[in-house]
C-alpha cells in the first residue's frame, strides 16, 4: 500500500517536471487556434487593435504594438487553412485513441 | 545463336537446364545470355565441380531481366536519394548546419573555459571572411553547435546518474528527461526569436545561432549536477551560482555586440528608447539562462 502510494507521488512530481513534445504540440495548436479566434469587427477594432489602427505612418520603425498588431493579422491570415486541417486531424485523433 | 547453344550444349551437363530457364524468361532477347555464356564457357574448362557455381553466378548477372532489374532499382534509389536530399534541404538546411560542427579540439577547450571564465576575455567580435562568418574552427567566438549537442546529451547522463544515487531511476525516466529539457529549449528558443522580431531588431542572428547560445547553459548545468554529487547540497549551490554568473556575463557580452548598434557595443552609453529596449532584451535572454539552469537541475539534487 505504501509502497504503491510513494510510486505514485513520484510519479505525480516527475509528471509535474516532465513536459513532452505532445503537450508542447497541444500549446502551440491551442495558442494559434486562441489568435485565430480573435475577430476583427466585434472585438480588435472595439478595443484599439484593428488592422488599420496599428500602423502609425511610415515612420523610421514599427513599435511593439504595430508589430504586434501585424503579427496577429498575419497569423489570422496564414494560419486559418491550416488550422483547419489540424483540428480535423486533432478530433478524429482523440475520438478514436481518448 | 543456334550455334552457340547447341556448342554449350555439347559441352556440359548443367548447362542446358540453367540456360532453357534462361531462354524461357526471354526469347525476345537472346544475346546478353549467350554472349556471357561464353566467359562461363572457358571458366569450365578448368574444373567441372567449378563450373555449375562459376555458371549459376553468371548466369544470375548475365540473366538481362535482372540486369533490367539491377540498373532500374539502382536509378530509382539514386532518385530517391537526390530527392530527398532535395526536400529535406529545404527544412533542415544541412549545408548550413556543417558550419556549425566544423570544430576542432582546440576551439572545445577554450571555448569550454570561457563558458565558465569569461572574465579575461577581451576580444568577443566574431571574425568575417568575405562577408560570411569565419568557421568555428579559427575563431573562438563564434557559436558552434557541437558544444550544445554534447552538453545535452551529457546532461541526460548525468541526469540519470543522479537519479540513481538516490534510487529514483528508471528507464522512462531517461526520456522524460530528454523530452522535457528538448521542449524548454524550443520554447526558449521560440520566445527568444518573437521578443526579436517585436523589438525589430536588425540582426544576423539565425535560428541555429540561438540554438546553439541556449545549449551553452547545459555545460553549467551538469559541472553543477556534478559537483551536487560529489560536495552534496553545499557544493551543488556554490557551483551553479558561479556557473550562472559566467553564462549571464558570456551572455551579455556576446549578445551585445549583435542585438545592440554598432555605437551602444562599443560602451557608449546611447540614450534613446530604442537602444534601451534592446539593451532590457539582452539583459532579459541573458537573465533567463540562470533560471532555466535552476529550473532544469535542482530536482536532480536532493
Amino acid at each position: 500500500m505504501r509502497m504503491r502510494v510513494t510510486q505514485s507521488q513520484q510519479k505525480s512530481r516527475s509528471a509535474n517536471m516532465a513536459f513532452t513534445l505532445y503537450a508542447l504540440i497541444q500549446t502551440a495548436i491551442l495558442f494559434t487556434n486562441a489568435i485565430a479566434v480573435l475577430h476583427e469587427e466585434r472585438f480588435l477594432s472595439k478595443i484599439g487593435w484593428g488592422a488599420d489602427q496599428g500602423i502609425g505612418g511610415f515612420g523610421d520603425e514599427p513599435g511593439i504594438k504595430a508589430q504586434l498588431l501585424n503579427l496577429i493579422r498575419s497569423v489570422r491570415t496564414v494560419m486559418r487553412v491550416p488550422l483547419i486541417i489540424v483540428n480535423s486531424v486533432c478530433i478524429v485523433l482523440l475520438l478514436l485513441f481518448g | 545463336m543456334d550455334y552457340s547453344n547447341q556448342s554449350g550444349f555439347r559441352q556440359r551437363k548443367l548447362q542446358p537446364k540453367v540456360r532453357m530457364r534462361g531462354s524461357a524468361v526471354d526469347s525476345g532477347e537472346p544475346s546478353q545470355l549467350f554472349d556471357d555464356t561464353s566467359a562461363g564457357h572457358n571458366a569450365g574448362h578448368s574444373g567441372v565441380d567449378k563450373g555449375p557455381m562459376v555458371y549459376a553466378g553468371q548466369s544470375l548477372l548475365s540473366d538481362p531481366v535482372s540486369n533490367l532489374a539491377m540498373a532500374y532499382g539502382s536509378s530509382l534509389a539514386s532518385q530517391g536519394k537526390e530527392m530527398m536530399d532535395k526536400n529535406l534541404d529545404r527544412f533542415i538546411p544541412i549545408s548550413k548546419l556543417k558550419y556549425y560542427f566544423a570544430v576542432d579540439t582546440v576551439y572545445v577547450g577554450k571555448k569550454l573555459g570561457l563558458l565558465v571564465f569569461p572574465y579575461m576575455h577581451e576580444n568577443w567580435e566574431v571574425s568575417y571572411q568575405q562577408d560570411t562568418p569565419v568557421a568555428p574552427r579559427f575563431d573562438v567566438n563564434a557559436p558552434d553547435l557541437y558544444i550544445p549537442a554534447m552538453a545535452f546529451i551529457t546532461y541526460i547522463l548525468v541526469a540519470g546518474l543522479a537519479l540513481g544515487t538516490q534510487n529514483r531511476f528508471s528507464p522512462e525516466i531517461l526520456g522524460m528527461q530528454a523530452s522535457s529539457a528538448l521542449v524548454w529549449l524550443i520554447i526558449e528558443v521560440l520566445a527568444v526569436l518573437l521578443s526579436l522580431y517585436l523589438v525589430t531588431v536588425n540582426t544576423d542572428l539565425t535560428t541555429i545561432d540561438l540554438v546553439a547560445f541556449s545549449g551553452y547553459k547545459y555545460v553549467g548545468m551538469i559541472v553543477g549536477v556534478l559537483a551536487g554529487l560529489l560536495f552534496g547540497k553545499m557544493g551543488y549551490y556554490l557551483t551553479l551560482l558561479w556557473c550562472c554568473a559566467s553564462i549571464f556575463v558570456f551572455m551579455i557580452r556576446t549578445l551585445r555586440l549583435k542585438i545592440l548598434s554598432e555605437a551602444a557595443a562599443e560602451g557608449v552609453l546611447v540614450r534613446g528608447a530604442k537602444n534601451q529596449l534592446r539593451m532590457y532584451l539582452t539583459m532579459a535572454i541573458a537573465a533567463a539562462q540562470p533560471v532555466f539552469m535552476y529550473w532544469l537541475t535542482f530536482h536532480l539534487v536532493r
